[in-house]
């Protein structure tokens, strides 16, 4: 966990601080997603391009999400946690990716985020003291665990070659 | 009116609307992240901020940087620079390349970087081949590496570039990877940080015609942080102890930092213009003398 966060002690992490935090990781992995689709782009990779549009899509809703809770909650006050001090929490790594990857291994990429993100949440419960902040962790880490059934299906659809993903994600992005 | 609230900085207020073209799975991606990571963390405005580099696939960072950018000659990066920090001390200049374009085209620049010892950070992506030319020795390549331009190996030990720099005097020198993007997000901004000449080789691994044996993934099961090890980074033979086994072993974090930072270069300069330009005539006296002969 100490190679993922900088500066932020998690005993005494807020429900605020928390919510922030967890933004904060959808929308790294969310700019990521795209930063990763325009290298397949550019590297005519449309597949798997498109894929990672689409999981761009579903981290800007997660964030969207818990921004919406945040609000409810804090309003506007200022934010102590920072993009500075995070560090590919659920962000694929940039070393996963290849030009001319197939389809499977988009989505493999996308698995091995997810599993990344929920080591994360579980790594940090122990060091949790706040019992509000325990619970979003826990609810967090759940999600993860659903998140990497949902890929998993889509991994199941699709054939560890080249070939192409069909229409699987040109429609409304899956409920992920 | 209440008091100004101290300005923040993201790490996207220093990325440029540029798409960086790098190989899917570079690790220059990381050490660009990183070196956004960074910035933010130090919080200079990017119009504080110029950024040099040489030729090659690691010296297209400034473009993606919001920061003023020189994408130089090959090798040159470090004397315009230096001529930067010069003519305006009041800049954070960085400078970025790669291992050839630092070790080997603009090899006889860093010796003399490093005495003159202007507050710049050097960040050398040490992929260990020409990659933009498709894979050629570079002058980090390992012994017995076999490229398009030593197909039955190469017959030349390669520059330990963390030795190199130390022996030359650098005050600051550190070495990381793309594998722990914390660690050189925080090497990088300690480099910054640094009043001096500070040195960071990073192990970033070329995806395309780099070593397949040797990418981020090793280095995530290979890399020692030097805090881990408890070496003293203020010690300038355990310094070179360790640096000795660049190439078989992956330190990561500052190798060397002297504790008592020497005058710069560029702060030498500015004293001595200003101490000769106290108390001598002004310009216009200097004309008038002439004019009257």
């Amino acid at each position: 966990m100490s190679t993922k966060t900088r500066g932020i002690d998690f005993s005494k992490l807020s429900l605020k601080d928390a919510l922030d935090l967890a933004i904060l990781v959808e929308e790294e992995a969310e700019e990521r997603y795209v930063e990763l689709a325009h290298q397949m782009e550019i590297h005519r990779t449309e597949e798997a391009a498109a894929f990672f549009r689409f999981m761009a899509i579903n981290e800007k809703k997660h964030g969207s999400e818990l921004s919406e809770r945040r609000k409810k909650l804090f309003g506007d006050a200022p934010r102590e946690v920072r993009r500075t001090m995070i560090f590919d929490i659920e962000a694929p790594d940039y070393d996963e990716a290849r030009a001319q990857m197939s389809p499977h291994e988009a989505l493999t990429v996308a698995m091995s985020s997810e599993k990344k993100a929920y080591e994360f949440f579980v790594a940090a419960l122990p060091h949790l003291s706040d019992p509000e902040v325990r619970s979003l962790f826990e609810e967090l880490r759940q999600e993860e665990i659903h998140h990497q059934e949902l890929v998993a299906k889509e991994l199941a659809k699709v054939p560890a070659t080249k070939d192409a993903l069909g229409d699987a994600f040109e429609d409304e992005p899956l409920a992920l | 009116m209440g008091a100004e609230l101290p300005v923040v900085f993201d790490p996207k207020d220093y990325k440029s609307d540029l798409k960086p073209i790098w190989c899917p799975g570079c690790g220059d991606f990381g050490v660009l992240q990183a070196m956004y990571r960074a910035l933010a963390s130090v919080g200079r405005p990017p119009h504080e901020i110029a950024f040099v580099s040489g030729i090659g696939c690691s010296s297209r960072i400034p473009g993606y940087t919001t920061a003023y950018g020189f994408n130089s000659v090959h090798g040159r990066a470090l004397p315009i620079a230096q001529g930067i920090k010069i003519a305006n001390p009041d800049l954070l200049v960085l400078v970025a390349g790669g291992d050839g374009d630092g070790f080997s085209i603009g090899g006889g620049h860093l010796p003399h970087a490093i005495r003159r010892n202007l507050d710049l950070t050097y960040i050398v992506m040490d992929n260990q081949i020409y990659g933009l030319t498709k894979g050629q020795l570079s002058p980090t390549s390992p012994l017995h590496l076999k490229t398009v331009t030593s197909p039955h190996g190469a017959m030349e030990a390669p520059v330990n570039p963390l030795l190199y720099v130390l022996a030359y005097g650098a005050p600051f020198v550190a070495q990381g990877t793309p594998a722990d993007m914390a660690g050189l997000a925080q090497i990088i901004e300690d480099a910054i940080r640094y009043p001096g000449f500070a040195f960071v080789n990073v192990q970033s691994p070329c995806v395309t015609f780099g070593q397949d044996d040797w990418q981020v993934k090793q280095h995530r099961a290979a890399m020692k942080t030097l805090e881990s090890l408890g070496h003293n980074s203020t010690d300038l033979l355990s310094a070179m102890d360790k640096a000795r086994s660049y190439g078989s072993e992956l330190y990561t974090g500052i190798l060397y930092k002297n504790p008592n930072p020497a005058p710069t270069y560029d702060a030498m300069v500015r004293e001595r213009q200003q101490a000769l330009t106290t108390g001598s005539p002004s310009p216009a006296r200097i004309l008038d003398g002439f004019l009257q002969k």
